[in-house]
């Protein structure tokens, strides 16, 4: 029978060959995912999931098990994101650029979108729809966007969702409510 | 109408999240606002339309990225303390105190460009000042075996004077 996670990650606190590994084969997708959807860089979204596993190796004796492994886990995952950001966005003041992400009227957005959203079987009109809305959500603040995705892509509820960004559940109503309010005055309504 | 709009707690209502006198709330106020059941259907559509599908993220090579991992973690949870690595540990910041001492002393008013001044001379020019006898008798020292001849060489000087 196979092993849960939560068994998984109790056998990677006691150091169990295989556990680890198992977990990271598990989780390995979901995490570079949702840390590309924060960074929207493949080689930041490539180390930063890494830094989550290796954090997880880390600190796995101190998982309790009141949540579910994924709520944990990718708290871990988000916190190693926002940590790279706030680190990014320090150098970046220091050295004088300007963030792109701070100007949120700066240049096309469609063209400054880094995976256009492709769909042969969708029309032509539908790919220009979703082109627009997934560019939105990247102008989204990082924890907006943190919460949108976790709730449309991860399935997490709100109050999941308010544990892993470490908010409470208002908050995170309050920022799922301001993405969906932004995103629809962006795209407008669908036809 | 309650005249007090729920817009925060759509987005919750529209996945099914509400419970109790919230979600009796809502109901009560959606069904005299109409404004809010726009909302409400929008918030929908773009759950809908988010949920669906996505930019993917780039493609990556498991197998590397696992074996990335592997060795990040062996490095992580490798001892770290010998008395070697203790001693080479400041290691880096000497050397970055020694570039920055060398830049700052490049960008001073005649530090390390431009020509020496007082008594200050450059070492390779005293080494070069020293050989000038050996240029000026390039063509002899080029015909030297050099391991015969450092007597002919320790007195070139003489050559001139046809002394030797």
């Amino acid at each position: 029978m196979e092993s849960t996670d939560e068994v998984l990650c109790r056998s990677v606190a006691d150091r169990e060959p295989g556990a680890f590994d198992l977990l990271v084969e598990r989780y390995q997708e979901r995490a570079y995912r949702i840390a590309w959807s924060i960074l929207r860089d493949r080689e930041e979204a490539k180390d930063c999931s890494q830094e989550a596993f290796l954090r997880l190796h880390e600190s796995a004796g101190s998982f309790a098990g009141q949540s579910k492994f994924s709520t944990w886990f990718y708290r871990i995952v988000v916190n190693c994101c926002l940590d790279h950001q706030r680190r990014r966005r320090g150098w970046r003041r220091l050295l004088g650029w300007r963030d792109t992400h701070d100007d949120p009227d700066e240049g096309d957005p469609v063209e400054r979108a880094p995976a256009p959203f492709v769909d042969p079987v969708e029309s032509v009109e539908t790919d220009r729809r979703m082109t627009q809305l997934w560019s939105a959500v990247e102008q989204l603040s990082p924890q907006q966007r943190a919460a949108v995705l976790l709730q449309c892509k991860e399935g997490l509820a709100t109050k999941e969702i308010a544990v892993v960004l470490s908010l409470s559940e208002a908050t995170v109503r309050v920022h799922l409510h301001r993405a969906l309010a932004t995103l629809r005055k962006r795209v407008g309504d669908k036809a | 109408m309650n005249s007090v709009h729920v817009e925060e707690l759509l987005a919750a209502h529209a996945r099914g999240e509400l419970e109790g006198a919230e979600r009796a709330r809502v109901e009560g106020h959606l069904d005299g606002c109409a404004a809010c059941r726009e909302t409400l259907a929008a918030f929908r559509g773009l759950i809908e339309e988010l949920g669906a599908a996505g930019p993917p993220a780039p493609p990556i090579h498991w197998g590397a990225y696992r074996a990335e991992l592997r060795e990040k973690l062996e490095r992580r949870t490798a001892p770290r303390s010998t008395a070697w690595t203790a001693v080479w540990r400041p290691a880096p910041a000497l050397v970055a105190v020694g570039l920055l001492a060398g830049l700052v002393y490049v960008g001073l008013p005649g530090g390390g460009r431009g020509s020496p001044t007082g008594d200050r001379i450059p070492f390779e020019n005293l080494i070069l000042a020293s050989r000038l006898d050996m240029i000026a008798k390039l063509d002899v020292v080029q015909q030297l075996d050099v391991v015969e001849d450092f007597d002919v060489i320790d007195h070139l000087d003489r050559l001139s004077t046809g002394e030797g």
